[in-house]
């Protein structure tokens, strides 16, 4: 049966997770020819340069991508279970609810950070092409909490489609976008540095949010 | 279970929002910045001259309470308005039986300011070096940047490899001066904008001072004798057009130094009190004084010293702090503390947790556990259930009256 559960859960957010995906694959490829093109242009030393002592971050477009993708994966993944409430049908199964739930979660945030890591894999090989240990550190550390950004989204997305209350919908939103500001503070490069474990272990709590409204959902809160 | 303690991960999630975006939003509507004079030291007044800006627009005075005017105010500061002063005609010939000579006033002065920012950022840990003695008059940028781990390394940057012979020559200089690597501090001034290349200070790993330079491609590397213990926490270099000193050293322990120019000679300044945590500085020089404005929260103290570094006078003004003013006394009594995540104080990104001094603010919460009482009881539900909420309501105020009717406590059995 989990493996049927599993399949569901593919089915409905492959395309979403491959276009995302893509996207950031792409993006990381402009970021790549973009830093060549840059380089052939200026020297690398003076590129080096603007990043060193003028913190310019080579990858900042990827900023919101983790974010678009765990709202995308969220969506794909939850937003068919509201429509008719259809998650109904899944709360009847034979398996504790919230453990089904769980095991839905879990397959989307492991599909979400296999997306990351691919991207993360990508942005550490194109970083140590160009630039010393240093350089792709920095930028690396400005890039965590976006990722950890994105997976909050995740969580949070979730918890606001599952909900059945429309109020509480826009309250949670409301929450939701105080706590994901602070994954995407204007800040310059490893300025993140001393936040990164608190930031960590709220997303990681975050984590197991989306059983509240699963349980308003199931209990029938109107 | 499991699922109140994702409500409870959900109230805690409330609780961060909720104290960030309020003090915030408070502040934006509330917060009323005091008015602080710039002050500056009078080599003719011998007296210090403030400038002003109040609702009835600019007052310039001395400490004495005279007032000036504009014109009056600029041939009291001559080191600093020569130049208005010559196209005038009202330049004094000569100051404490010095000739006044523009070339002379101008590369005597200079300015420069502290703020704890500089210190408590995220600093880069690759430096270029430049070559000092080209024979050039402009500094040319280098090809490779250091660094300085266990040896020190040039990182070629068009080829990001490492240049072997010049990391063993210039690690070798540094050994035989018994640097300890690796360096927990590296300061200069890296860029080609300037009159002349002085390389780096760099502190080592046991906490002592070293001046790094090429010359000629060649390492030169000298031990600055330190009075120790002053953990140096940051350096800051200048280009000075008088080539007075190289660098002020801020330390821990033993207040700021400047690094004088050729003999490395460490001069004290006489700022008693700067915490380089918490305050800001304006350093003013001039032929005959030096200012140092120290400004914190709530005060402002300005030491003026003549050119051997002999304090000629002091002034000081206090202030209500932040939490002594109008605005802040509210602040403090609606809002029991306030998170930020980025401050005006460092460059990090962290948690910055402030607490409202006094308890005032408890009156606020009974009032908001009230409420949650009376929303609790008209929904019929159960007060005992919701001690735990009541409790964050009592503790953490309107923050946690948000987290807890966000997410209500309503559970069935």
């Amino acid at each position: 049966m989990w493996k049927a559960i599993i399949y569901k859960e593919w089915i409905k957010i492959r395309w979403t997770a491959a276009i995302f995906l893509a996207l950031g694959i792409l993006v990381l490829v402009n970021i790549l020819l973009r830093i060549r093109h840059d380089i052939l242009f200026v020297d690398a030393i003076n590129y080096w340069y603007n990043i060193l002592f003028r913190g310019y971050n080579y990858a900042s477009m990827l900023k919101f991508i983790p974010f678009l993708a765990g709202l995308g994966i969220a969506v794909a993944q939850y937003f068919p279970e509201t429509v008719n409430r259809r998650i109904k049908l899944t709360f009847h199964l034979p398996v504790k609810e919230n453990r089904v739930l769980m095991g839905m979660h879990l397959f989307g945030t492991g599909s979400l950070l296999l997306i990351y890591a691919i991207w993360l894999i990508l942005f550490v090989i194109i970083s140590t092409v160009f630039f010393p240990p240093e350089i792709m550190h920095s930028t690396l550390i400005t890039l965590i909490p976006w990722f950890m950004g994105g997976l909050a989204t995740y969580f949070m997305a979730a918890l606001i489609l599952l909900e059945p209350v429309w109020l509480f919908r826009v309250l949670y939103a409301l929450v939701a976008y105080g706590f994901i500001a602070m994954f995407y503070q204007r800040a310059g490069l490893t300025a993140y540095l001393p936040a990164l474990p608190e930031l960590a272990v709220l997303t990681v709590l975050s984590s197991i949010v989306v059983l509240f409204s699963g349980y308003r959902f199931r209990k029938g809160e109107m | 279970m499991m699922v109140k303690i994702s409500r409870y991960i959900l109230v805690i999630i409330g609780i961060l929002a909720a104290s960030v975006a309020l003090p915030e939003l408070y502040w934006t509507i509330f917060e009323q910045v005091p008015r602080t004079p710039n002050v500056y030291y009078s080599c003719t007044l011998n007296d210090f001259i403030m400038l002003r800006s109040g609702d009835n627009g600019i007052i310039r005075h001395d400490t004495k309470g005279n007032t000036y005017t504009l014109d009056e105010f600029e041939q009291h500061l001559p080191m600093m308005f020569f130049r208005q002063l010559m196209t005038d005609g009202t330049m004094p010939d000569s100051i404490h039986g010095v000739e006044m000579d523009p070339t002379a006033i101008n590369k005597a002065r200079s300015y420069f300011r502290y703020t704890t920012k500089d210190m408590l950022s995220p600093r880069p840990r690759l430096w270029p070096m430049f070559e000092s003695e080209s024979g050039r008059v402009n500094l040319a940028m280098p090809d490779d940047y250091f660094r300085i781990t266990t040896k020190i390394e040039f990182i070629d940057a068009a080829t990001n490899k490492v240049n072997q012979e010049k990391s063993a020559k210039f690690t070798r200089a540094l050994e035989e001066h018994d640097f300890a690597f690796p360096a927990r501090l590296i300061a200069g001034i890296p860029t080609t904008r300037k009159s002349c290349d002085e390389g780096y200070f760099v502190k080592d790993s046991r906490g002592d001072l070293f001046h790094v330079k090429m010359i000629k491609g060649e390492p030169y590397v000298a031990r600055i004798d330190i009075p120790d213990p002053m953990d140096i926490l940051h350096i800051e270099c200048v280009d000075l057009r008088s080539k007075e000193f190289y660098c002020y050293l801020f330390t821990r322990h033993s207040g700021v130094f400047v690094v004088m120019e050729g003999v490395y000679h460490l001069q004290r300044l006489p700022v008693e009190g700067f915490d380089p945590f918490q305050h800001e500085m304006k350093i003013n020089c001039d032929m005959f004084n030096k200012t140092f404005a120290m400004e914190g929260e709530d005060f402002l103290k300005v030491v003026a010293v003549d050119d051997m570094y002999e304090v000629v006078d002091t002034y000081e003004e206090t202030w209500d702090g932040i939490f002594e003013r109008p605005d802040g006394k509210m602040f403090a009594s609606i809002f029991p503390f306030e998170l930020e995540l980025r401050t005006a104080r460092t460059g990090f990104v962290n948690f910055y947790f402030t607490r409202s001094p006094g308890f005032t603010w408890l009156l606020v919460n009974l009032v908001f556990v009230g409420l949650a009482v009376w929303l609790i009881l008209r929904r019929k539900g159960n007060l005992l259930k919701n001690i735990p909420d009541l409790l964050i309501v009592l503790v953490t105020g309107v923050f946690g009256f948000i987290g807890t009717q966000v997410f209500p406590n309503k559970f069935y059995d």
